[in-house]
């Protein structure tokens, strides 16, 4: 063989074993990250190595079948959030034929039209990946020329639409226009300024036949010697609700249980499926937001490489070789996109990182937890604060339940369904964009008009509403002329 | 005795057997040149302006010449020195090199090192008897620096070397310059009788005629396009990038960098354009094929697809280097592209870098650098397109 055959055959070669390896890695198992095209949002940069969890499609698949793949995954996990959001723009709206005419402009039957992944040179704020004035695709022309529709909107460009704190292309619960007439002139401050659902959920309820005493603990004589955990315990909701030592640390063992019984299958560290056992509304909602995404149903396992039909006849070596890392079930401070504090970074997130579960002080999860990691300027501006003050009357007992305002109170937003009030753990639903947080929550105690001028002043945000308002939305202003237009009309 | 074949052979390698930085067209048309000079020595042919005939066709003895008598003798069409070294250059050189080394090996003038691994063919050609391309230069060097009359044969070396531009390579170029005249004044002499001597004339005429036409032709146009296509892929790293467009509508770089179906498309196209290039390479080489349109017409489509290919990369990336897999594929594009740009321009501008006293070992680098970049590319490629299907 020639120097140069041999070179000619070592490049075939190296380029088929290269080759070869890739195919491995994209189709069986092994490391993927080198295949991602760019940076994935912050949305789901967690879960960027669980490919299977948005890449659906069979391999190969024709383009058409891998997008709508794709999309059926987004709904998978995204649906749910929007019809609670009750979706201005539903993708059954645009799947109707007379439509069709707005597909080529904007496809919103796709949610990868506006929101393409790792794509971070045109991700804007809300993983949007299309200009800013895409209103202007459908807005723009004929019966829905919003500009001839409303006076108040002829020379508004399109750019504003989303931007001035006026509409939400999904979420609008909080700025439709008869909304917006109806809570018009409110007072800055409600005369009663009460966040009723924390109020009742702050308020000490009466003891029940099954609250527990000290005495009651159940658990081995050795952790019944610590008796800060005792005191802690004693106090806590968890023993007021009749929640004995053993229901957390020997979950598998009768209540009535004899000591030896709880000592032999005693757990000193519960893991997160004990919590998940009676807390499922919290723990499905903590897999929704970021803190716990990683934990959500939807995502994809690591591949099991010798379950392939290509890893059944490789050797075992190679198939071990080629096996997925487990993916991280928890997210790590460090790995936050957010300005976050170093001392912090090596904290991992789960339900023990925020909540103490022996303490009784709510104020440990409801700000303390949160400002121990979060180092962006709306977090280091909280304490000291209008509402880091409310918060510390509250917690001191000068001021009556439901006045303080802590972080969790705008951001874990609170639902009352058949007389529970359940607190979200998906803390990031209110921020998507703002606006979600005015009727839970600003509302109780501000007018609409402070609300969404607050909300859409970025400074004011910035300094955790320390000072005056610098924005003045005008919504509320052509909304109430638009209603007094229209009653005008209605009674010629 | 060596023929002129056998000496300009000698002459094509340095010392320690490694292949002066002569463009193989050159070299080729030295080979046919000089086989003609041996022919027309030896009074087998005999050359006019219309035709170059065979007057003579008993075997002179030597195989190689004596193949390449015979194949002038049988062609019936009419054809003049030019058009003979045109045929002899693509279809006989790399032959006649093949054969002209076995018979000096055989002769034991030169000898053969293979390489280090026993099993792979790597050969270099070495003096045997350490001398006799050593004396061939001693020669040529004695009739430059002397003021003796020369050999006719020496002269008749001397101005094939010349001509085929193959002297720089041997002498400095600083005292080429100042040999410069006594070159011209022995390319006139007279030394050799009338009928060898026109044969002679002519044949160097024609290797001159052709070695110019195939040096200049397309030069300036080579020249141009290895410099645009190496500083455009170089203006990458230096120049900011198309920004993303502000406004919603058909901005055609929103659907150029951001369209998956339109980047599927330009992405085919430059993958077409990409791989002509290599194939137009690949087929130069190639002795049957290369002959159509001959050497320079392949150089040329190689550059121009080249630059092509710079334009397609911007049509599919706006020069974005991407991330993981994407950045390692942009990387080793823009490095071929670049590469390749730099060494058309030491390729097309040999003379002036030779001039400017840059080593033919310096100027030979970014055309093996352009060659080693290559390597990685069609693996890169074909992952980035499994990726692109799976994804």
């Amino acid at each position: 063989m020639s120097r140069k055959a041999f070179f000619r055959a070592g490049w075939v070669l190296m380029t088929l074993a290269a080759v070869g390896v890739a195919l491995l890695w994209m189709t069986v198992g092994g490391a993927r990250r080198i295949f991602l095209i760019g940076e994935t949002t912050a949305a789901h940069h967690q879960i960027e190595l669980a490919c299977e969890s948005c890449h659906t499609a069979p391999v190969f698949a024709a383009a058409a079948t891998a997008e709508q793949a794709l999309n059926k995954a987004c709904r998978n996990c995204h649906e749910d959030e929007l019809a609670e959001a009750d979706d201005s723009h539903p993708r059954k709206m645009f799947r109707n034929p007379r439509m069709a005419v707005y597909w080529d402009k904007l496809d919103a039957r796709l949610c990868t039209t506006c929101h393409a992944e790792h794509r971070p040179e045109i991700t804007r704020k809300g993983a949007v990946t299309v200009a800013a004035d895409f209103c202007r695709a459908c807005h723009s022309e004929g019966d829905q020329d919003v500009r001839t529709d409303r006076p108040s909107h002829a020379g508004l460009a399109f750019d504003t639409c989303a931007s001035a704190g006026c509409h939400n292309y999904h979420d609008n619960r909080a700025l439709y226009a008869d909304f917006l007439a109806k809570h018009a002139n409110q007072p800055w401050l409600t005369a009663a300024p009460i966040h009723t659902l924390s109020a009742r959920q702050r308020t000490p309820a009466p003891a029940g036949e099954t609250a527990l005493e000290r005495s009651d603990a159940l658990a081995p004589v050795a952790a019944l010697t610590d008796p800060t955990a005792l005191d802690q315990w004693t106090g806590s909701g968890h023993a007021a609700a009749g929640v004995n030592c053993a229901g957390c640390h020997a979950p598998e063992v009768a209540p009535d249980a004899p000591v030896a019984e709880v000592e032999a299958r005693w757990i000193a560290a519960p893991p997160l499926t004990v919590c998940r056992g009676c807390h499922k509304a919290e723990a499905n909602t903590f897999a929704r937001g970021r803190h716990g995404m990683r934990q959500h149903p939807m995502i994809a396992p690591p591949r099991d490489a010798a379950k392939t039909a290509i890893g059944t006849v490789l050797p075992e070596t190679i198939v071990r070789w080629l096996a997925d890392a487990p993916h991280p079930t928890r997210m790590t401070v460090r790995e936050a996109r957010l300005p976050m504090r170093a001392a912090a970074a090596h904290k991992v997130l789960d339900c023990g990182t925020c909540h103490q579960p022996h303490a009784v002080d709510v104020g440990q999860a409801a700000v303390k937890a949160c400002v121990t990691c979060h180092d962006d300027p709306h977090s280091q501006a909280y304490v000291g604060s209008p509402h880091h003050v409310l918060w510390q009357a509250e917690q001191s007992g000068a001021a009556a339940p439901g006045t303080g305002v802590s972080c969790a109170t705008c951001h874990m937003l609170k639902s009352e369904r058949r007389g529970v009030i359940a607190t979200s753990h998906h803390q990031n639903d209110g921020l998507r964009p703002n606006t979600k947080m005015i009727r839970p929550v600003c509302l109780d105690c501000h007018g609409l008009g402070f609300a969404i001028n607050a909300l859409a002043d970025s400074g004011l945000v910035a300094r955790n509403f320390r000072g005056r308002l610098a924005v003045h939305v005008q919504s509320i202003d052509w909304a109430v002329r638009h209603a007094a237009s229209e009653t005008e009309n209605t009674g010629r | 005795m060596l023929t002129f074949t056998e000496e300009l052979v000698l002459l094509l390698n340095d010392e320690d057997g490694v292949p002066l930085l002569i463009r193989p067209d050159i070299a080729a048309c030295a080979l046919a040149g000089a086989v003609l000079m041996d022919l027309a020595f030896d009074y087998r042919i005999d050359t006019d302006l219309d035709a170059l005939v065979v007057h003579d066709q008993t075997p002179t003895g030597n195989a190689v010449l004596d193949r390449l008598l015979a194949k002038i003798a049988v062609r019936a069409e009419v054809c003049n020195t030019k058009m003979w070294i045109g045929v002899l250059s693509t279809e006989e050189a790399p032959a006649v090199h093949e054969e002209v080394l076995a018979r000096l090996v055989e002769r034991s003038v030169l000898t053969v090192r293979t390489g280090r691994i026993p099993w792979l063919e790597s050969r270099r050609y070495l003096c045997g008897d350490g001398e006799t391309a050593q004396k061939i230069r001693q020669r040529i060097a004695t009739v430059l620096y002397s003021h003796d009359i020369p050999d006719a044969r020496d002269v008749a070396l001397i101005s094939l070397l010349d001509a085929c531009e193959i002297l720089p390579e041997i002498l400095p170029t600083q005292e080429l310059a100042d040999l410069r005249p006594r070159i011209t004044l022995l390319r006139k002499m007279d030394l050799i009788g009338r009928e060898v001597a026109a044969a002679i004339a002519d044949i160097e005429r024609s290797i001159i005629q052709a070695v110019r036409d195939r040096a200049a032709r397309f030069r300036k146009l080579l020249l141009f396009l290895s410099a645009v296509a190496g500083s455009a892929a170089g203006a990458t790293f230096v120049l900011p990038r198309v920004p993303v467009a502000d406004s919603f509508g058909a901005a055609l770089r929103m659907h150029l960098w951001f369209d998956s179906g339109w980047q599927l498309w330009t992405g085919y196209a430059l993958l077409a354009l990409a791989s002509a290039g290599i194939l137009a390479v690949v087929l130069m080489k190639v002795r049957r094929i290369a002959r159509f349109g001959g050497h320079n017409w392949w150089r040329l489509a190689h550059a121009g697809l080249g630059v092509a290919c710079v334009l397609a990369l911007f049509v599919h990336t706006g020069f974005r280097l991407g991330a993981n897999l994407n950045a390692a594929l942009m990387v080793c594009f823009l490095a071929v592209l670049i590469l390749g740009g730099i060494a058309g321009v030491c390729n097309n501008a040999a003379g002036e870098l030779r001039r400017m006293g840059v080593p033919p070992r310096v100027r030979i680098i970014p055309m093996r650098l352009h060659t080693v970049a290559l390597w990685p590319l069609p693996a890169l490629v074909i992952i980035h397109v499994l990726a692109v299907y799976l994804y």
